[in-house]
């Protein structure tokens, strides 16, 4: 599963797409683990596009738990950004919306989690 | 490892054998081309020799006859050497047969012996008038030349490889021209000459080498011209032939390989390049002979000579040069002279012309890649067919063209390497099929021992999952106030899929259904810790089920190294007063069937995240009181996201109006089985993903008895 990293200052956002399912949560997983490693307190902050996502699985979702838990000990943020009608459900019924930051799209996550990145969002 | 995938048995098999077939084949025709190098030229002799002795060369005109010196004239005669003057009468006889041309294959490099002059020195006690009378007789010598001067006749003349430093004779010019170039390079070659002494040899009218040489024992060549010392000498056969027509000379064309033929009286006998020709034998035939007695003695009939080229020669055993032929362990060597004669009358020799060998390894290329590309693709027997079926037509090409053409060609070396490539391409091919033996019955182990492990794990899984589910019925045997169904369907891939209900207290009970994020004997193995934590968590924080929940997630958080989570749906029904307290981790929201009123209701308010999603999660419970007969179903998303053959998921919605089509006072058992069945028809013929689990809670009210 691949993550397209684009940098705003001091977040990077990494967008995705298809189904988290159980196939391809591994692939994610891997995908994810560099930029995690960078996300620590004073280094980068990531936001997790979603736009492109149609469904995201437990398995999926257990992806998404373990980068928040490993970005909270490291002191650093994580989120995500942009769901679809389907997936922004999900994380309502397991109220993942409590575990991640979850914003409605990638300019309010930026926004909320660093205004540099939202300047360097918005003057791109 | 087996022996058949060794590292460079698999490099010479290839996919299918073809590169050590290859190797084999370019080795084979490297081979065939000089094929002295590992000794195999016998093994062409060999075959070429099965020719002749298949089919020896038949005699048609018979030009040649032979006087043989045999036993019969030596038991009539006396031993040998006779005197000159026997051999002189001898000659005279047959001259007057008008023959052709007379060879004399003997060289009589002494004066004889038995001369009259020289009676006296093995003849003691002569007197001394006998012994000058006999002096004044003319030597035998001098009477053979007497005979054989005037008369065609060609004596021998020995090459020999050393020269015996005997005084040297005077030099006669051969009858030889050469066209084309100097032969002497390529004819063989011997370092002096062995002639019959002066008186004799000066009178005869051709002189020819005797000399024929072997090729492993036996001879199949006879030169045509040699050369000796610095001159080139016509061999006794071809000296002959040119004594017969009357030709003043013999011509030798010589071309840039080699000597090409030889020329006599304008007949060209091609020969090999060094100026021999390959002979055509045909068996020993008695009917070429005639016993120099019989001509002595005036009984042989003359005529047989006329016209003819006579050869008078020893074969008498135990004088004779005996020589291995084709055709026959021995024949002697004026019979060889006389098929060497007949064969060039009849225009019957071999040849081996230098197109033969590229046609053989032509012939073995394509065959050798017939066999390469064809054995690994035919079953054993069909390929020993083929193999034989180009053996044969080699081996009758081969004997066509000896037969039709005289030419040579030789079909035992390619044979041969047809057959080592054949066997290395058999065995190869079946070391091929041994080695996917082998890697198919590892595969199928392979295969097998997966297949137990996996049935053994998701057995284990499904055994850890199933065996700490409890049963309504034994759970609550006398329950009258509730009415309890609960349906667990694990996936072959067990998913985790969890519920419980226990009593708490006397009118309490405890009622939980879970989902874990996690499949296989890792997620049953955390589908049992969390429910026997939830449970000890629910027994110990009997107050309130958000407690039981903040205490089930620290609890269950400590524990999970795996990093799952569990989804859970947790309530607390007082059966007494109907009072639900609920509190929903991460899980999908359960349904109330109300008793009366309908819409069914989605119980969706408060919660948190799933457990050990979030640590030290401040979960909140909500409350609402039921009326008799209101029912709750929970499910998991087993249920919801069940797959249909589209690949459709079967979704809230139509579980909302299943649920909604169930009538009050349906029972919990009702109300489960409409579920199950409605999503067993959606997901008719298709592998269920996860596992489905159904728990429905119906309050009937409080039990008459408190009521």
């Amino acid at each position: 599963m691949d993550l397209t990293p684009k940098r705003y200052a001091d977040t990077v956002v990494l967008a995705t797409a298809g189904r988290i399912d159980h196939s391809t949560s591994e692939g994610f997983k891997t995908a994810l683990a560099p930029h995690l490693a960078r996300c620590t307190a004073g280094q980068d902050r990531i936001l997790i596009d979603l736009a492109g996502v149609e469904y995201i699985s437990s398995v999926g979702l257990r992806v998404l738990m373990l980068a928040s838990k490993q970005a909270k000990a490291q002191g650093g943020t994580i989120g995500v950004a942009a769901l679809q009608p389907d997936v922004k459900e999900i994380f309502d019924i397991t109220r993942f919306t409590m575990v991640l930051n979850v914003f409605p799209s990638v300019r309010e996550g930026l926004a909320q989690l660093s205004p540099p990145a939202l300047a360097a969002f918005d003057a791109t | 490892m087996h022996w058949s995938e060794q590292v460079w048995v698999r490099a010479l098999r290839g996919r299918r054998g073809q590169p050590l077939g290859l190797l084999l084949l370019v080795t084979f025709l490297g081979v065939g081309l000089a094929p002295d190098v590992l000794g195999l030229a016998a093994l062409r002799l060999a075959g070429f020799d099965a020719y002749q002795r298949w089919a020896p060369r038949a005699r048609r005109s018979a030009p040649a006859v032979i006087v043989a010196i045999d036993e019969e004239s030596l038991r009539l005669h006396g031993q040998w050497p006779w005197p000159r003057t026997w051999l002189a009468r001898l000659v005279g006889l047959l001259a007057e047969a008008h023959p052709a041309a007379i060879g004399i294959d003997l060289v009589m490099p002494e004066a004889d012996r038995l001369s009259p002059g020289r009676v006296p020195e093995f003849v003691p006690g002569m007197g001394p008038s006998l012994v000058r009378e006999l002096a004044k007789l003319p030597s035998n010598d001098a009477v053979l030349a007497q005979a054989l001067s005037g008369r065609p006749v060609v004596l021998g003349v020995a090459g020999l490889e050393r020269d015996p430093g005997r005084p040297a004779q005077p030099l006669r010019q051969a009858p030889l021209r050469t066209i084309g170039g100097d032969p002497r390079r390529f004819v063989p070659r011997y370092e002096a000459t062995l002639r019959s002494v002066e008186e004799i040899d000066r009178v005869a009218k051709g002189h020819g080498l005797l000399n024929f040489e072997a090729e492993r024992g036996v001879v199949r060549r006879m030169p045509l011209v040699a050369a000796a010392g610095d001159a080139v000498l016509p061999s006794f056969g071809v000296e002959i032939l040119r004594v017969a027509t009357g030709a003043p000379l013999l011509t030798v064309r010589v071309g840039a390989s080699g000597v090409e033929g030889v020329g006599i009286s304008g007949l060209l006998v091609p020969t090999e390049p060094d100026g021999s020709v390959r002979l055509r034998f045909s068996r020993t035939d008695p009917s070429r002979f005639v016993s120099a007695a019989d001509v002595l003695a005036g009984t042989a009939d003359l005529h047989v000579f006329e016209r003819k080229l006579v050869l008078i020669g020893v074969t008498a055993l135990g004088l004779s040069d005996y020589q291995a032929t084709p055709v026959t362990e021995r024949m002697s060597g004026v019979e060889i002279h006389a098929q060497l004669l007949e064969s060039i009358f009849d225009g019957d020799l071999l040849s081996r012309p230098r197109a033969a060998a590229w046609a053989e390894a032509a012939v073995l290329l394509l065959a050798g890649l017939g066999l390469v590309l064809v054995v690994p693709r035919l079953a054993v027997r069909a390929s020993v067919a083929a193999f034989a079926l180009l053996v044969g037509l080699m081996g009758a090409g081969g004997f066509l063209a000896y037969l039709h053409r005289g030419v040579l060609f030789d079909a035992a070396l390619p044979s041969l390497a047809l057959g080592a490539l054949f066997t290395a391409m058999l065995v190869v091919t079946l070391a091929e099929a041994e080695s996917q033996r082998q890697i198919l019955r590892r595969s199928i182990e392979q295969q097998r021992e997966q297949a137990a492990r996996v049935a053994g794990e998701l057995e284990a899984a499904r055994r850890i999952q199933m065996s700490s589910l409890p049963q309504p019925t034994a759970v609550f045997p006398n329950e009258t106030r509730l009415d309890l169904y609960a349906f667990l369907e694990p996936a072959r891939e067990v998913g985790g899929d969890l519920y419980d209900f226990f009593a708490l207290d006397r009118d309490r009970v405890f009622f939980l259904i879970g989902d874990v994020s996690g499949k296989g004997v890792p997620g049953s193995l955390f589908m049992a810790v969390s429910k026997a934590l939830y449970k000890s968590a629910a027994l110990r924080q009997a107050r309130q089920v958000e407690t039981v929940m903040r205490e089930a997630n620290a609890e269950i958080s400590r524990d999970n190294a795996a990093g799952l989570f569990v989804t859970v749906l947790a309530g607390i029904l007082d059966t007494r007063t109907g009072l639900l307290e609920y509190c929903n981790a991460g899980h999908e929201p359960p349904y109330l069937l109300p008793s009366g009123e309908r819409p069914i209701l989605r119980l969706a308010d408060g919660g948190g995240p799933p457990l050990c999603a979030v640590d030290c999660f401040p979960y909140t419970a909500s409350s609402r009181h039921l009326e008799p007969g209101d029912t709750l179903c929970l499910v998991t998303d087993g249920v919801t996201e069940a797959a249909g053959a589209g690949g459709e998921l079967y979704g809230r919605e139509r579980l909302e109006v299943l649920l909604a089509k169930t009538g009050p006072g349906t029972s919990a058992a009702d109300v489960g089985d409409a579920i199950r069945q409605e999503v067993g028809r959606f997901t008719e013929g298709v592998e269920p993903s996860d596992d489905l689990a159904i728990l429905v809670v119906r309050w009937k009210g409080p039990s008459p008895g408190e009521g």
